[in-house]
């Protein structure tokens, strides 16, 4: 990453000198926050006979100080803007993975595979429906013959709503 | 040393009967085979593998499934140079120096090199074994608590000095992992901590889980928003062979890291763990130009390779002569043994002389057919990164869908992995670097265990660190070891400290 | 649209109502809540094998660890009662769960179909191996007089090794320092080392360090002396008769599981039991296994609720 440092017109930017370090030192502040409100209910014992809270507390301190520090540092250290974010890319690779996740119980392998991938292959521009679905039912096919008839994983391939369905 | 001969004789003997060949080559080959699909660990095989073992004999079984064991270990090195995808804690070093090898259209170099390290090391670890396992497992036994939580702290430091960029956000990564492995039931009152309120959560989060978000499918969403980078990887593919000069660079690397991953992997508290961690924490610091690493340097790939598959072959050691699974894999191989009526303990040796010396002798032949296994099979790796990326990513993901769906055979941990996938990618835009966190992670666990229970056992005394001298010994180490890290940077002035 | 709709519910139901004629018609799936490898997982997949060939369809163990082996058993007792999803029930979720887990989801008693005991395996009491003590009666009294210098390891928190040596305790009446670890590995490699001083856990698990000498054995909490280990003597006759502790594990299936098919498994479970390979296999891990009179889901429905109502005072005053 620090491949990217400074780029040349670095010196006219204003207060902030780096993007990409504010956000990092935000970021970490609000997970140390979320993180220590989580585990305000803990007890934490003392010194001697250490609690259930005490390490995390430990933790969300020094992680909030190296927040801390990176947002002063990003006052006064010229470093890397913040990229792009996209969000084709997690919408439909993440949404590929909760589909896999909902459908594989009740659908089997059969169905999620096929609609988690093609879902999933939406994120890319070189996106064809056609090809997306030969490949991704032919994919399927390789996934059962390979983890269920080869390495014999407790995978259901026809799921608990369609079961009744395939009587065999 | 005539007892030795007579018993690797013995080994031999018994491993090199047709059956016993066949068995170990189906294991290394099934275990290839799962090492290298993304997400899918031995341990999943290894279970449902079990019930057709039931018609060979223990030692025959047994074979097969080590087979599988070190073959899995040897298929996931595959994976994380090829798609930047750790399977098993031990890897996660190998994906910063053998990926960026890829990139560079060396990965057939990287493989090769891999192969190679692995196997010296395996052939090293089985004399190792053979030789000294018994002498050794007394060693393994003044670690207690204390020390053990010494070690970890010796770990986290070797994390500092992984970090390719900035050492305050690395130290801010090992943190996050440390605090992730906090999650779920403690230990000691059975108190249920930061779960959100999820039952899924109440053991923690597991590795497999973490790791596949953070480096797969972050990985993933990255190289689809930028064409470039995911293009390098078809680019131009380089030699399949590691060159002469490789092999120089490399000589020593493997020795070293034979050297620490097999000595690692004796203690019983899974120490192979931390090996490959050591292994590059020493060739980053001896390295004339420690810039190259995490930008594909050999040694960087050959070191930690080789003290991977030391560790991993050493790590029988506590199971056979203790009885003692060192991390859950071995504790599945107890299982297995249990099936087949060997309980395993410090008795097996004695009683069961050809189970225990055909098994150390099927280890090195296991490592032979590795190489014969994989070398042929680098070219068709190398080939298989020039499928597109459009078909290559789905692929990637419903391999981990599947692996992650059946560590534990619950949806919710592909859930979890989704998430953790956002969590990856929103700090790779933040410019962090995962790998620190990982180690975290992995030591995190072990730490906090360690930690309280030798308060515990103290009754609240810190002192007991100090006063016992290999724990001493191991902070001491760490302290060094954190000195000559941070300062030659301090004294190259602020900028340098923070970008390295 | 809606006949179509209708037609196919129609088909499901017929078909459905054909399965349970000729159950099983499918591989039925066993749920065992800890990890493969483990003592649970073990009996299951040893009996597993041999009730496969008496239904005629292969039985596939599936592990759902957490929580004490909870998570799995939840998850089990929710699942379709068509007998496809049966599960390998433990000491632990059907005995100690409700006094362990405040918010369970399940009843052990009320939400299970009982199909039968598969096996059990002891509970041993064992020292490191230079306890200064004996013999059990010499340990109770070292323990007594020593109670704040001791060190128990268990291997976390609802674990066998953590509920037996609560029972131990308090019907020793003593408290002492209890380490845990995560696991009986961890915890076993500390006592050969002398880390700690005592644990009770299941004999498969202790059995060759004990032969071995690296650890000390006092007693082993059934009526009647092991095989596996002749010399041990019982607690009854070492003197601590109340302290009767065996991890069993019996197989259930979800509450209203049709009676023809609780019946068929129970009835392949007994198979199982009555062949002597499977049996050896038991027996060679040191498992007990049940009596004729403790066979069948009638006595296990009784067990487990006299069970609930033995861990429940013992593990609710317990210092956690």
């Amino acid at each position: 990453m620090s491949d990217q440092v400074a780029p040349s017109e670095d010196q006219s930017r204003g207060l902030i000198k780096s993007t990409q370090e504010l956000g990092a030192g935000l970021f970490l502040i609000a997970i140390a926050l979320f993180f220590y409100w989580q585990g305000l209910d803990l007890p934490r014992g003392s010194l001697r006979a250490l609690g259930p809270g005490m390490l995390p507390l430990a933790l969300v301190t020094l992680l909030g100080v190296g927040g801390l520090m990176m947002v002063i540092f990003s006052l006064f250290e010229v470093g890397p803007r913040l990229e792009r974010w996209s969000l084709r890319g997690p919408f439909f690779v993440f949404g590929g993975i909760i589909l896999f996740a909902l459908l594989i119980r009740t659908c089997g392998l059969m169905v999620a595979g096929p609609v988690s991938m093609i879902f999933g292959m939406m994120a890319s521009d070189e996106f064809e429906l056609k090809e997306a679905t030969i490949f991704s039912v032919a994919m399927t096919i390789v996934c059962i013959l390979l983890f269920k008839t080869l390495l014999r994983l407790p995978i259901p391939v026809i799921g608990t709503l369609l079961e009744p369905f395939f009587p065999f | 040393m005539e007892a030795f001969l007579g018993n690797l004789a013995l080994g031999f003997g018994v491993a090199l009967t047709l059956n016993n060949i066949f068995l170990c080559f189906v294991g290394c080959m099934v275990g290839t085979l799962i090492g290298v699909l993304p997400g899918v660990g031995p341990i999943a095989t290894i279970a449902m593998l079990l019930p057709i073992t039931f018609g060979f004999d223990p030692t025959g079984a047994l074979i097969m499934l080590a087979g599988i064991y070190y073959g899995a270990q040897y298929g996931g090195s595959t994976t994380a140079i090829l798609v930047n995808i750790p399977g098993e804690a031990t890897s996660v070093v190998t994906v910063l120096d053998g990926h960026q090898m890829a990139k560079q259209g060396r990965a057939g170099v990287a493989l090769g090199m891999a192969a190679m390290g692995s196997f010296f090391a395996g052939t090293v670890a089985t004399l190792f074994i053979a030789a000294l396992g018994q002498p050794l497992t007394k060693l393994a036994q003044l670690f207690g608590p204390a020390e053990y939580f010494s070690l970890m702290i010796m770990g986290l430091v070797f994390a500092v000095v992984l970090a390719r960029g900035s050492i305050l956000k690395a130290m801010c990564m090992i943190l996050l992992g440390l605090l992730l492995a906090t999650v779920g039931t403690d230990l000691e009152t059975g108190q249920e901590r930061m779960t959100l309120g999820i039952q899924d959560l109440s053991d923690g989060v597991d590795f497999a889980v973490l790791a596949m978000g953070i480096f797969g499918f972050a990985e993933i969403v990255r190289n689809l928003e930028n064409p470039e980078t995911r293009d390098v990887v078809r680019a131009a593919i380089g030699r399949l062979w590691p060159s002469k000069d490789d092999f120089r660079q490399s000589y020593f690397p493997i020795l070293r890291g034979t050297l620490i991953g097999a000595v690692l992997g004796i203690l019983p508290g899974n120490g192979a763990v931390l090996g490959p961690f050591a292994s590059y924490t020493v060739e980053k610091k001896i390295a004339k130009d420690p810039k190259r690493f995490g930008r594909g340097a050999i040694e960087g790939v050959a070191g930690p390779e080789s003290a991977n598959n030391a560790g991993a072959q050493t790590a029988f050691i506590p199971l056979l002569t203790l009885g003692i699974p060192p991390n859950a894999v071995m504790a599945l191989m107890v299982g297995a043994m249990t099936i087949h009526g060997i309980i395993p303990g410090p008795q097996v040796m004695t009683k069961n002389p050809e189970l225990f010396w055909g098994m150390v002798a099927s280890m090195w032949i296991g490592n032979l057919m590795l190489v014969i296994i994989n070398l042929p099979l680098i070219g068709l790796w190398v080939k298989l990164l020039q499928v597109p990326y459009r078909m290559m990513f789905p692929a990637i993901m419903i391999f981990c869908c599947i692996g992650i769906y059946s560590i534990n055979n619950s949806t919710s941990d592909v859930l979890f992995t989704a998430f953790f996938g956002l969590v990856g990618y929103t700090l790779l835009k933040f410019g962090f670097e995962p790998a620190p966190m990982l180690l975290g992670f992995v030591l995190g666990k072990l730490m906090e265990e360690k930690l309280r229970q030798a308060l515990i056992l103290s009754r609240g005394s810190f002192s007991t660190f100090i006063e016992r001298p290999v724990s001493a010994g191991l902070l001491l180490v760490a302290v060094v070891m954190l000195a000559i890290a941070l300062l030659p940077s301090i004294q190259k002035g602020r900028d340098e400290v923070f970008t390295e | 649209m809606k006949k179509l709709v209708l037609a196919l519910a129609a088909t499901a139901m017929m078909t459905g109502a054909a399965q349970a004629q000729s159950y099983p018609n499918r591989p039925v799936t066993m749920i065992v809540p800890f990890a493969a490898g483990g003592p649970t997982d073990i009996v299951a997949r040893i009996v597993g094998e041999h009730m496969s060939k008496t239904l005629g369809q292969q039985i596939v163990v599936e592990n759902v660890a957490g929580a004490g082996g909870t998570t799995g058993i939840t998850r089990a007792a929710q699942s379709k009662n068509d007998g496809y999803t049966i599960m390998m029930g433990h000491m632990g979720t059907h005995g100690a769960a409700p006094a362990l887990y405040a918010n369970l989801k399940y009843d052990p008693v009320k939400d299970f179909e009982p199909v039968g005991m598969a096996a059990g395996t002891p509970i041993l009491i064992v020292g490191k191996k230079n306890f200064p003590a004996k013999d059990l009666k010499e340990m109770m009294a070292y323990l007594k007089a020593n109670a704040d210098k001791v060190n128990q390891a268990h291997a976390g928190i609802g674990a066998v090794s953590h509920m037996t040596c609560i029972m131990f305790n308090s019907q020793l009446g003593i408290k002492p320092t209890a380490v845990p670890y995560s696991g009986t590995g961890p915890a076993l490699n500390d006592l050969v080392s002398g880390q700690v001083d005592y644990m009770c856990d299941q004999i498969v698990n202790l059995v060759q360090q004990i032969k071995a000498g690296s650890i000390k054995a006092y007693a082993i909490a059934t009526p009647v002396r092991s095989p596996a280990l002749p010399d041990v003597p019982t607690t009854v006759e070492a003197g601590m008769p109340d302290y009767q502790v065996t991890a069993w594990n019996a197989i259930f299936a979800p509450k209203d599981t049709p009676k023809e098919i609780v019946t068929g498994l129970t009835d392949a479970l007994n198979k199982a039991l009555d062949d002597e390979a499977t049996k050896g296999r038991l027996l060679e891990l040191g498992g007990v296994l049940p009596t004729k009179d403790e066979r069948g889901g009638k006595w296990l429905g009784e067990f487990v609720g006299k069970e609930v109502a033995r861990w429940t005072p013992v593990l609710k005053d317990a210092p956690k």
